[in-house]
């Protein structure tokens, strides 16, 4: 109690200070910030965009125009994250030829920040997909994969925190359950960690050690099962967890509109989206930041 | 910390100066990083479409991968004389017919090497056969075109009474799913049958070796009869690496509807 008054004392005092003349700027001065999440997923090898007379996505997707959007974005906010949710791999002759070495080396010219591993990785195997990763300057998080007992072990992290303009965001990844998916041969020792476990193992460290003040999850679990409601999916998980911000998805090819609004399971809102697959759309998020010397309880303004 | 803020509370009482470089002290001491509020969200999802220019230099690092990919995928492995499809010739096409029967003949030494036994027959479904073939010389694309999907061959060992489930299913879905030649099935006009796997009448008491893909083992086109085999054989192949060797492997390919359907 005499904590929050002494604050609300230390306010009025800052405020007769600045009229008093005795300016500092660090702390008269509210500071925006700004960063905007871009992000794709299951773009499958799709490096060209796809042919006029396509069926299902005419004139659209393609590595270069990606690149051009997304380098117009940085050219707006310097602080922009690109993240991906898996299934870089598979879907058109480029990985056939190449194995994803052409998917990664694009990624990384497009500063790709974080990855996460979707079924399809695992298309030439755990060992083909080690093989790939030198052309990778971008990094892989999977919390529920154990790779201690494969190639990948030390590769792949659980999560990775960045600091953007003074804000610290924890970008931790999430697989799909990979017997029954892919062959036992392809994804060999890879272990299988319970998600909702290590979500709440990962959000507590990330929030109370990291002391990040956004937290994203990169998942490769799929959006939600219709005829499956129960099977674990993005939106389930965004329910049973908390301090999540933003769940970004893949697996299901789910073309959302705009993102989903969830409540996590202390009533508090996050944003689930997915953008379907082949990169033919662009996912984007704007954070925005105000520094909060006094702790209001002002809400937090969503518009999708 | 409670020390500061006892002393601080005490000092504002005091002067205001003197209170005021305290409390920016103990804010600076007391916070390791400024808290930052969450304070708004937008999000959209922008579409990717010809309007965007391409960057030149994102095209200048495929280009030589998509060279390679083009002169591969272009060159000439075999040929047709004439066009190959999968239209419905009785219960059977011309597509589906060469496809089964290049699939048994591939996959068969590969068997034959992990269990000592060829295979009886190959059955797959009309509905993976994703293109046809034209008239002319016929290239590695074509065979990527024919089969996008990574279907891995599978070998599936079968009670009589689950070929009966497989037979029921051809007379109930009435597709051109494509059988090899090792195949003779007639069909009557009461929807009875008579079948002959390898000139030989098919007995209910035996069993038999299907070739058919992962997918369509996994239930893939409600093909069940696949899904609880007595023996699982993996191949370890791909189907269209299958074709594609065989592609190579001949110089023109010849197909035709013959009599592994027969309707009366």
């Amino acid at each position: 109690m005499k904590r929050r008054d002494f604050i609300k004392s230390t306010s009025a005092v800052s405020t007769l200070a600045l009229v008093g003349g005795l300016t500092i700027p660090s702390f008269t001065t509210k500071k925006q910030r700004h960063i905007t999440i871009l992000h794709t997923n299951d773009t499958h090898s799709h490096i060209e965009p796809f042919k006029a007379n396509d069926n299902r996505f005419p004139n659209r997707g393609g590595v270069a125009r990606r690149a051009t959007l997304i380098s117009k974005i940085r050219q707006e906010n310097k602080n922009t994250l690109l993240l991906d949710a898996g299934d870089i791999f598979q879907g058109t002759p480029y990985f056939n030829y190449f194995g994803g070495e052409l998917e990664f080396k694009l990624m990384s010219t497009l500063q790709y920040d974080v990855a996460t591993i979707g079924n399809h990785d695992f298309d030439n195997s755990i060992d083909g997909l080690y093989k790939q990763l030198p052309n990778a300057k971008f990094d892989f998080v999977s919390a529920n994969y154990d790779f201690k007992n494969t190639v990948l072990d030390t590769h792949i992290k659980p999560y990775k925190v960045i600091v953007k303009d003074g804000i610290k965001i924890g970008v931790f990844g999430l697989g799909i359950e990979l017997e029954g998916l892919v062959g036992k041969k392809m994804y060999k020792e890879t272990g299988y960690l319970d998600p909702i476990e290590i979500t709440q193992e990962i959000t507590q460290k990330l929030k109370n050690e990291e002391e990040c003040d956004l937290i994203i999850c990169l998942s490769h679990l799929g959006y939600y099962y219709k005829n499956n409601p129960n099977k674990i999916s993005d939106l389930n998980l965004a329910k049973v967890t908390k301090d999540i911000d933003l769940i970004i998805g893949g697996h299901t090819h789910t073309f959302l509109p705009k993102p989903t609004i969830v409540k996590n399971n202390e009533g508090k809102n996050l944003l689930v989206n997915q953008v379907g697959a082949y990169g033919v759309n662009l996912g984007r998020i704007d954070f925005y930041f105000d520094e909060n010397n006094h702790k209001t309880a002002k809400g937090t303004t969503i518009l999708v | 910390m409670f020390l500061y803020n006892l002393l601080a509370f005490e000092l504002i009482k005091n002067t205001m100066k003197i209170s005021h470089i305290i409390c920016c002290f103990l804010l600076l001491v007391s916070c390791k990083k400024t808290e930052q509020q969450l304070t708004k969200i937008t999000a959209k999802n922008i579409a990717i479409d010809s309007i965007i220019v391409p960057s030149t230099k994102i095209n200048q690092l495929i280009a030589p991968y998509k060279e390679q990919l083009t002169s591969d995928m272009q060159e000439k492995l075999t040929f047709t004389p004439v066009k190959l499809t999968k239209q419905n010739i009785s219960m059977q096409s011309t597509l589906g017919n060469l496809l089964a029967d290049l699939s048994i003949e591939m996959a068969n030494p590969i068997f034959k090497e992990k269990t000592k036994t060829t295979i009886d027959f190959s059955m797959f479904n009309n509905g993976g056969i994703r293109a046809t073939i034209p008239a002319g010389n016929i290239s590695k694309e074509h065979a990527f075109k024919l089969m996008p999907f990574d279907n891995e061959f599978v070998v599936v060992t079968l009670s009589g009474d689950k070929i009966e489930e497989l037979v029921s299913y051809l007379i109930k879905n009435k597709a051109a799913h494509p059988l090899s030649k090792n195949i003779a099935l007639t069909i009557k006009k009461d929807k009875t049958y008579t079948l002959k796997i390898n000139g030989k009448n098919f007995s209910k008491d035996k069993t038999y070796t299907v070739l058919t893909t992962d997918y369509l083992q996994g239930g893939g086109d409600k093909m069940n009869f696949f899904k609880e085999p007595l023996k699982l054989t993996i191949l370890d192949y791909k189907m269209r690496d299958a074709i594609i060797d065989y592609f190579k492997k001949v110089d023109s390919l010849q197909t035709d509807i013959d009599n592994r359907v027969t309707i009366k």
